[in-house]
């Protein structure tokens, strides 16, 4: 047997560019298809368990999927928000806590997840380096965000301008960093959250000024003054960044229960309790939707894989074509080494011995093939994003 | 050769092992009591009575500032946010929590049940800027707690809160719900005794704090904008004047005792001044309802001695 190995690999290092060549073109599709059924495989996995761990999402009439990505990846933008109403309305019924999700806006085009502390008991983040939120123009990074942001506690992010030519609309926000969260595996890592008062704050609904409602303060600053009431323009300067000494400045306007949520997670404590609250808003006329995520989630993938059974019909021909091609490959080799294999069988080898030889170099040929293969789909995973 | 491919094969093992691991983190380690902050004295005097050693109660803010306009420290942020209950008098009492990130989870809102029945102050200036039309900073009347009646159902808020993270001794807290209803409505009971006394005196107050037992008990009141540690200007006292000449109090109710000058100012005047503390903040002496009953003391003697 040893004589055997010792034969094939010199044979096979004889002809290094034909074994070569021979391992690059078998590696090349087991990659492709290992790769890509295991990369489907594994989001498909990533957004099953995120859906699980997410049971249901709440938010304005509109495209399920939208939602239920909006919620769970924080991708789009929901056509209508809920307001704090509906979240008040939801908590009193008992059947659940309501997470409020405020997802609209960017910084350095990472989504600004405005939120309460309870989400990240609910998905069980922890702070990695610095502190929790503590205030207004406070936010947590998530681990990827961090990293790819090179920032840390005390470093100060702003906000992407939402509209350029709204020179009276909201105004960037320098975020202070307050910490950086543990690495989770989730959408969570590409976050940067913030309270959800912070999230109003961007929006332009929340916001610090110098008293305007005293008699010092310029005409110029002024639309109107009456007894009751006075109407700043958008000249009166507002603060882009909370800072200690006018914290206390900042302030709502309007109706604190008709500010938006863009999305809401229902954390219900038990089946009963969130098929209770479903039944609530089943109603026609009902303007919230309780989804189920995972159902969502898996019409979602229904959909992708429809798609994928096209792949996978492309990478069954593939795998016919290369055998059919490695089966030519090895007949012609095989004409050209017939004096090789009778200058053997002169020198006293049995025709099995032959045999054997040739099948040991097309094992090995295949084994190096698919370690190859093995090695490029390891490097893939590696770098791959885990959702 | 053999020894190569068994190495790359270790290669490849290696490298498949460097995909990500998803940390989980433990979940929060068992702890002791319950905690319960709450943001000002009469709630957390509220949960220390129903609670009675079933739970942890604390009342972080100093006792030498006004809780309605103190910011807490970040230590102090920190508490709130692990306690397991955090009782706020909401009706824009704590304007800190509005700029403070807390957990939605454990927050009580002791007076939204009665949201309808704040007072709102129509005298302060609003402004607007944006689409969100007027608004003030601070026109609601946060002293709910001083009518007795309000103050019942606050306590009953809470104890729903307590009864939901500390559950073990229901019978226990159902009979300290009780008696503290008693007692409250004892002091509902006093106020209205000496609703005759007051019926038809003009009182005065020295910052418009007390609208909730002016409405409960129908006292003729009337408010001016004064500190007791701040001096009286000229222009105030104009103003004073002006306002007795319409409204002639005698009874000027204080929610501590004004500077020497100023009482003297008063005197001149005719007006007698009157603590009749808010319990925002602890008591110097006593608990709430000591302090609540004193106030009611000093102000039936008031009644008593003045014309």
């Amino acid at each position: 047997m040893g004589s055997l190995f010792f034969l094939a690999g010199q044979s096979l290092r004889h002809r290094r560019g034909q074994t070569a060549v021979l391992v690059f073109g078998l590696a090349v599709p087991i990659y492709l298809v290992l790769a890509v059924n295991g990369l489907v495989l594994r989001y498909q996995d990533s957004l099953v368990r995120r859906a699980e761990a997410t049971p249901l999402v709440a938010g304005g009439p509109g495209s399920r999927f939208d939602l239920v990505l909006h919620a769970l990846y924080f991708r789009g933008r929901v056509p209508h928000p809920l307001k704090m109403a509906d979240l008040a309305a939801m908590r009193e019924t008992g059947y659940a806590l309501p997470i409020p999700l405020h997802v609209r806006h960017t910084a350095r085009r990472f989504p600004v997840v405005g939120t309460t502390l309870d989400y990240f008991a609910f998905r069980r983040l922890e702070v990695a380096v610095g502190g929790q939120l503590l205030q207004l123009g406070d936010c947590v990074l998530g681990a990827a965000a961090a990293a790819e942001l090179r920032l840390g506690p005390g470093g100060r992010l702003p906000t992407d301008p939402d509209n350029l030519f709204d020179l009276a609309g909201s105004y960037p926000v320098k975020l202070l960093v307050r910490g950086v969260l543990s690495s989770a595996g989730t959408p969570d890592d590409r976050a940067v959250f913030v309270d959800l008062k912070t999230a109003w704050l961007l929006d332009g609904l929340c916001h610090g000024h110098a008293d305007v409602t005293g008699t010092n303060t310029e005409a110029a600053l002024l639309l109107a003054r009456t007894a009751t009431n006075v109407t700043a323009g958008a000249a009166v300067p507002e603060d882009t960044e909370v800072t200690p000494g006018n914290i206390a400045s900042f302030h709502l306007h309007g109706d604190p229960a008709d500010l938006p949520v863009s999305a809401v997670l229902p954390v219900a404590p038990d089946a009963r309790s969130a098929t209770l609250l479903r039944g609530r808003y089943q109603a026609p006329e009902s303007t919230v939707q309780i989804l189920a995520a995972r159902g969502v989630v898996e019409e979602l993938l229904g959909l992708v894989l429809r798609i994928k059974r096209f792949f996978d019909a492309n990478a069954l021909l593939v795998a016919v074509s290369t055998g059919l091609f490695l089966i030519l490959v090895v007949l012609l080799s095989l004409r050209l080494r017939r004096a090789e294999m009778e200058t053997l069988f002169r020198i006293g080898c049995a025709r099995g011995f032959t045999v054997r030889l040739v099948g040991l170099e097309l094992g090995l040929v295949a084994s190096m093939a698919l370690l190859v293969a093995g090695a490029g789909i390891a490097i893939t995973f590696a770098l791959a994003p885990a959702w | 050769m053999v020894r190569r491919i068994v190495i790359l094969g270790w290669l490849v093992a290696l490298l498949a092992g460097c995909g990500r691991v998803e940390t989980r983190p433990e979940a929060r380690p068992a702890r002791g009591l319950p905690r319960v902050c709450a943001t000002s004295y009469p709630l957390a005097f509220f949960a220390g009575r129903l609670a009675e050693g079933d739970a942890e109660v604390s009342f972080p803010a100093p006792g030498d500032q006004d809780p309605a306009f103190w910011r807490p420290s970040e230590a102090v942020i920190r508490q709130f946010q692990q306690a397991d209950l955090i009782l706020l008098n909401g009706a824009d009492f704590e304007k800190w929590v509005n700029t403070t990130s807390l957990p939605m989870a454990p927050l009580v809102d002791t007076s939204v049940a009665f949201k309808s029945e704040w007072i709102l102050f129509p005298e302060v200036i609003t402004h607007s800027h944006g689409p969100q039309g007027a608004h003030s900073h601070g026109n609601i009347d946060f002293n709910t707690w001083l009518d007795p009646i309000l103050a019942v159902r606050q306590m009953g808020v809470v104890a729903g809160a307590l009864r939901r993270i500390a559950p073990a001794d229901e019978a226990g807290l159902r009979r300290r719900e009780g008696e503290l209803r008693r007692d409250l409505i004892e002091l509902d009971r006093e106020l209205r005794e000496l609703g005759p006394r007051l019926r038809g005196r003009p009182l005065l107050a020295s910052h418009p704090v007390y609208g909730y037992l002016a409405r409960r008990y129908q006292w003729d009141l009337a408010s001016v904008h004064w500190e007791p540690d701040e001096p009286v200007t000229p222009a105030q006292w104009v103003a004073f004047d002006t306002l007795r000449a319409g409204h002639p109090g005698r009874l000027m109710i204080w929610e501590e005792a004004p500077l020497p000058a100023v009482a003297a100012g008063l005197a001149e005047r005719g007006v007698r001044p009157v603590v009749f503390r808010t319990c925002g903040n602890r008591p110097p002496a006593g608990d709430y309802l000591a302090a609540m009953h004193e106030n009611i003391r000093v102000l039936r003697e008031a009644a008593a001695a003045g014309p």
